[in-house]
Order: C-alpha cells, then sequence, then structure tokens
C-alpha cells in the first residue's frame, strides 16, 4: 500500500517519510499541524549482538521529537499483542537509560483519532 | 473550583490576572474558575481551528486561530484555562504563540489532567483540577459532535 506524502512544514529529517500504516501517517499529520517538529524512524538503536558483534536484534521508533528529545512508537496492534515491543522497549530502555521513548498503544491512537477526528482504516 | 480559586488567588494576589479560556470546551470551566477567583482578574477567550476542521478537505495545513484574544497580553500575567490536557499539543501552541507577545507570565491551569498521554512535556501546568484515566468525559462543556456541553456534572461516556 502506497501512502499519500504530504508536504509537511514541521518535518525535521532529510529524505521523505515512507509511513508503514495510515496510524503512523495521521500522527504525523497531527503532530505537523500543531507544528511540533519531528523526524521519521532517524535512529536504529542496537538492542543485542552476537558474539562476533553483529546484530540480532535493534529497535528503530518510528518518530523522534527533537523540541521534546523524545522518541516515540506507534502501534496499532491489539493490546494483548504488543508484548514483543514492550519486551523490546524495556531492553531499549535498559541499554540506553538516557533515551527518552514513549509507546502510543492501538488506545492511544483511538484516542487520538476520536479527538481530532482522524481517518485510520487502513 | 473553590480550592483551585483559593490557590490561584494566592498566587496571583496583587498581580490581576488574565484567565485566557480556548474555546469551546472549556467555557464552562472558566465561567466557574472565575466565579471561585476572589481577587481582580479579567477573562478573554481565544479559539483554535482543530485538527478536524483544518484537515476537513482533505488537504493538509497548519493550525490557525479562529478568534484571537479581544486584549493585550503584553506585560500581564495570563493563566490559560484549560478543559483538558492530554498530549499537550494544543497547550504547547498556544504557550508558544502567547509568548511571542511578551507576556509578564504564562502558566495553565487544567480541569481534567492526563500526564501519562503526554508527547510535550514542556509545560507550565501550574493548576490541576483532577488527573483522570483514560475514559471520555461529556457534561460540564465536553461535548461529543457538539452535544452533551450544556450537563451540568461530567459524565463518563460509555461506548456500547
Amino acid at each position: 500500500m502506497i501512502l499519500e506524502t504530504p508536504d509537511f512544514q514541521a518535518y525535521r529529517g532529510q529524505e521523505p517519510p515512507r509511513f508503514a500504516n495510515k496510524a503512523e501517517l495521521e500522527c504525523a499529520k497531527v503532530l505537523d499541524y500543531y507544528g511540533v517538529p519531528w523526524e521519521y524512524e532517524p535512529t536504529t538503536f542496537v538492542l543485542e549482538e552476537d558474539e562476533d558483534g553483529r546484530v540480532v536484534e535493534a529497535f528503530k521508533p518510528d518518530f523522534y521529537l527533537p523540541e521534546q528529545d523524545l522518541y516515540v512508537e506507534v502501534t496499532v496492534m491489539k493490546q494483548s499483542l504488543v508484548t514483543r515491543k514492550n519486551r523490546k522497549l524495556r531492553k531499549l530502555r535498559e541499554r540506553y537509560p538516557e533515551v527518552r521513548v514513549k509507546l502510543f498503544y492501538k488506545r492511544d491512537i483511538e484516542r487520538l483519532a476520536e479527538r481530532y477526528q482522524l481517518e485510520l482504516a487502513s | 473550583m473553590r480550592e483551585l480559586g483559593r490557590e490561584i488567588a494566592r498566587d496571583y494576589e496583587g498581580k490581576e490576572p488574565m484567565l485566557v479560556a480556548p474555546l469551546k470546551a472549556s467555557v464552562v470551566f472558566a465561567a466557574d474558575l472565575s466565579r471561585a477567583l476572589p481577587i481582580p482578574h479579567e477573562l478573554d477567550f481565544i479559539e483554535l481551528a482543530s485538527y478536524a476542521s483544518g484537515a476537513d478537505t482533505g488537504g493538509h495545513g497548519r493550525i490557525r486561530l479562529l478568534k484571537d484574544l479581544d486584549a493585550e497580553i503584553a506585560g500581564r500575567n495570563v493563566l490559560i484555562v484549560e478543559d483538558v490536557i492530554d498530549t499537550g499539543l494544543t497547550l504547547n501552541y498556544l504557550c508558544k504563540t502567547l509568548s511571542l507577545r511578551d507576556p509578564g507570565s504564562l502558566a495553565a491551569a487544567t480541569l481534567l489532567d492526563r500526564p501519562y498521554r503526554r508527547l510535550v512535556e514542556d509545560l507550565p501546568v501550574r493548576y490541576v483540577g483532577f488527573t483522570v484515566p483514560d475514559e471520555l468525559f461529556v457534561g460540564y462543556g465536553f461535548d461529543l459532535q457538539e452535544r452533551y456541553r450544556n450537563l451540568p456534572d461530567l459524565h463518563v461516556l460509555q461506548k456500547s
């Protein structure tokens, strides 16, 4: 599925963002609307390496808000299916305690959708 | 409400604050807070285009003022009176916009707070009525598609 990429004004990245789903796109549009600078997947955090130093597990949060120094991961999975993502987040916090990251669950996105009348069906 | 009024009155004694209420949901709270504030103060209103109304053409825009303040705020002690703060996006925009007008001070009071949903943390939220769970409310100014604002009390919306 190819998603539209509007002419974002608060986007601070270099390459045009390629969103994985409509919830990410709508979140980007809300951030942009309120003038909050944002980047899309700018950083990959290594979570685990094997004995040869090869990366075996990594995590790339969806958004980075430079003014807030905050990473935001958006998940549209059901609450019961986010265990794996929660585990990754826990690992990230253990390995990079200085990094601020927030997980936006499906429920949070639905709240945003209700408040801002987003179109999230995809 | 009386507690909030007393607390704000103590902090703003002699400063004649200006309460700034973003329309529409905060209007009932602002009216009650104003009446519970036993010190001289002004009341003004501002209205921002909601994301939904700004995006209803399917296009993409930026937030804009539908109604600006009537009064100048340079040097004034401004207290933004919000209905609810969750992500903080709206309040962040308001603070940035009003800061450009050189107020003497800028702070916020909110009836409801959902700090666990914050995307923008660095906000001058000084007075909080209630920290609430992740529920939808109607009544006391809160609406569902413009209905139920007139209900005198807050109600949790139960979805079937």
